[in-house]
């Protein structure tokens, strides 16, 4: 496929923007972007990493029929990315701040837009998840053309636990992938899924080994060039058939900040195990935050089958325990 | 319109971010500190504390009566504050460090950059910057201080709220003192009382971060 030759003019334009928490990559023969994010130490949509992802896909919009495949993947051995900004959220709920909270939930769906009609853009997205991949994390992987997961992935909406609910596309999306049973299993019990349980489940579409990552995407991203046209119709014709509106996703997003002003002293303490999880994980240490969502469940299970109570004084938990999900 | 407290978020979330992700504070929240280092950070804290009130004190002489309603919000959080030092001797003297010694204590030039600069903005500069100051501050202790008592109680065996009381108090009760700050910082309207926050706020996560890194 030939590019035109103004199109030619956005990529130093595009590939020479001094990002810090993103690495770009370029392969013409392919019209191929590969995004690595790398907001070091703790991988999350923190403010500037979303605006940096939203220049990147900014500048594609920019030049259409220069980017053919846009891949991301992360950086960061071991994370995905684990959602959103953790202390942030905790500043902005302390603050009792909903103009920020929505703002930084508009920011987010904005990505969700801008990948929910990318084919329309002339643009096939395949994202590759090598590690954990948590709440917001997980959005953002599912409006993916395709999704492919290393084995040892896991993943999962794990926002109820702290009484919070994903609020930037997890519903529409995970709903129109794999259905409203699966979307109320993953959303209302905040269980982990292996790579494995989400490609049973419709929402991963290739699982490869360990390691294998890299070489999934070069046979997608070629399978896919030669039929692209046809396939972004296709694709472009599937998402119309199956919409999701961005008034639905805005207004969703201003639940979850309300919601997110009604946090406790002890939710917010939860989100906090969960941010010196990720701090553990960042150090170099073998347990994150997957381990600490396990760890919370059983302390809640456990408080629950032997006092009837969390150990939160009067606050009560969540009550979820599901291992039998993660064997 | 986005609120002036959305604005200093946004453009001083690098900061916050650089704090949060300084390696030292890092290990510090995961797993703790040694006692000797604790100490080392108590002493530097008392030292920002006791300097809090009079800057305080400078920026509301120097408030001009546009702003009268920061004035007053000033005196308020300095009633609040007055006597925290104590809070911060006390726990220094749990861990093993007698109230002389920590009067004696001279503060690294990071946290003496920290202290005279707050002095020199609320002086020189614009005394709208006291702002800043309090943000940082107050950010560091609702958002991070919880997360660091517990780690320092895991690490050194501490019980109760032994040897972190200041600490884990303010993690608690700066949550209020935010939404109230937010409040206040909303209701400024001039540009250069913005400035002089986000300025503020921009050198007081730089210097608190060098004070955490040298400790």
């Amino acid at each position: 496929m030939s590019i035109p030759t103004r199109t030619l003019t956005g990529l130093p334009q595009l590939l020479s923007r001094p990002y810090k928490y993103l690495r770009l990559e370029w392969t013409s023969e392919l019209g191929m972007l590969r995004v690595r994010t790398c907001v070091k130490p703790i991988q999350c949509y923190s403010l500037a990493g979303l605006t940096e992802m939203q220049r990147v896909l900014d500048d594609i919009a920019e030049n259409p029929g220069l980017v053919r495949h846009l891949v991301l993947s992360s950086d960061v051995t071991g994370v995905f990315n684990f959602g959103g900004d953790l202390a942030l959220f905790v500043l902005l709920v302390r603050a009792q701040d909903i103009d920020s909270l929505k703002m930084y939930g508009r920011r987010c769906i904005d990505l969700v837009w801008w990948l929910e009609h990318a084919a329309r853009r002339g643009v096939h997205t395949t994202v590759l998840v090598q590690g954990d991949t948590l709440g917001g994390g997980l959005e953002s992987v599912l409006p993916f053309h395709k999704v492919i997961f290393e084995r040892s992935a896991q993943a999962g909406f794990p926002e109820v636990l702290f009484n919070l609910f994903p609020g930037m596309g997890a519903w529409p999306l995970t709903i129109r992938k794999a259905g409203f049973a699966v979307a109320n299993d993953m959303v209302l019990t905040g269980r982990l899924f292996t790579a494995e349980q989400l490609l049973r489940r419709s929402l991963v579409d290739v699982v490869v080994e360990d390691g294998d990552g890299e070489e999934a995407i070069v046979e997608v991203v070629r399978s896919v060039d030669p039929r692209l046209r046809g396939t972004l119709a296709a694709l472009t014709a599937q998402r119309m058939t199956a919409p999701i509106t961005y008034e639905t996703l805005q207004t969703t997003v201003d639940m979850w900040a309300e919601t997110a002003l009604t946090l406790t002293t002890r939710d917010l303490r939860l989100m906090e195990r969960l941010a010196r999880a990720q701090a553990r994980k960042a150090g170099g240490g073998d347990e994150g935050a997957v381990e600490e969502i396990k760890r919370i469940e059983l302390d809640t299970a456990w408080g629950e089958l032997r006092s009837g109570n969390t150990g939160w004084g009067e606050e009560r938990g969540t009550g979820i325990t599901a291992w039998g999900a993660l064997s | 319109m986005q609120m002036f407290f959305a604005d200093l978020v946004v453009r001083t979330d690098e900061a916050r971010r650089a704090f949060e992700t300084h390696p030292v504070l890092l290990d510090g929240v995961a797993h703790g500190m040694t006692v000797e280092r604790y100490r080392r950070l108590l002493l530097e804290l008392y030292h920002v504390v006791w300097h809090f009130n009079p800057i305080s004190a400078a920026a509301a002489s120097r408030m001009a009566d546009s702003h009268k309603q920061v004035r007053y919000f000033l005196y308020e959080h300095m009633h609040e504050e007055s006597g925290h030092e104590e809070w911060v001797r006390n726990d220094l003297q749990a861990v093993g460090v007698e109230p002389e010694q920590t009067i004696a204590h001279l503060p690294s030039p990071f946290t003496r950059a920290l202290v005279g600069y707050n002095y020199w903005a609320a002086d020189r500069s614009h005394p709208a910057s006291v702002l800043g100051m309090l943000y940082t501050l107050e950010v560091i202790a609702s958002v991070y201080g919880g997360p660091f008592a517990a780690a320092i109680k895991e690490s050194l065996l501490l019980e109760g709220e032994r040897g972190v009381s200041f600490i884990n108090s303010h993690a608690t009760m700066d949550a209020a003192h935010m939404a109230d700050l937010r409040k206040v910082l909303n209701t400024l309207r001039d540009e250069a009382a913005h400035e002089a926050v986000v300025e503020s706020a921009l050198v007081n996560f730089h210097h608190f971060t060098r004070i955490i890194e040298a400790v």
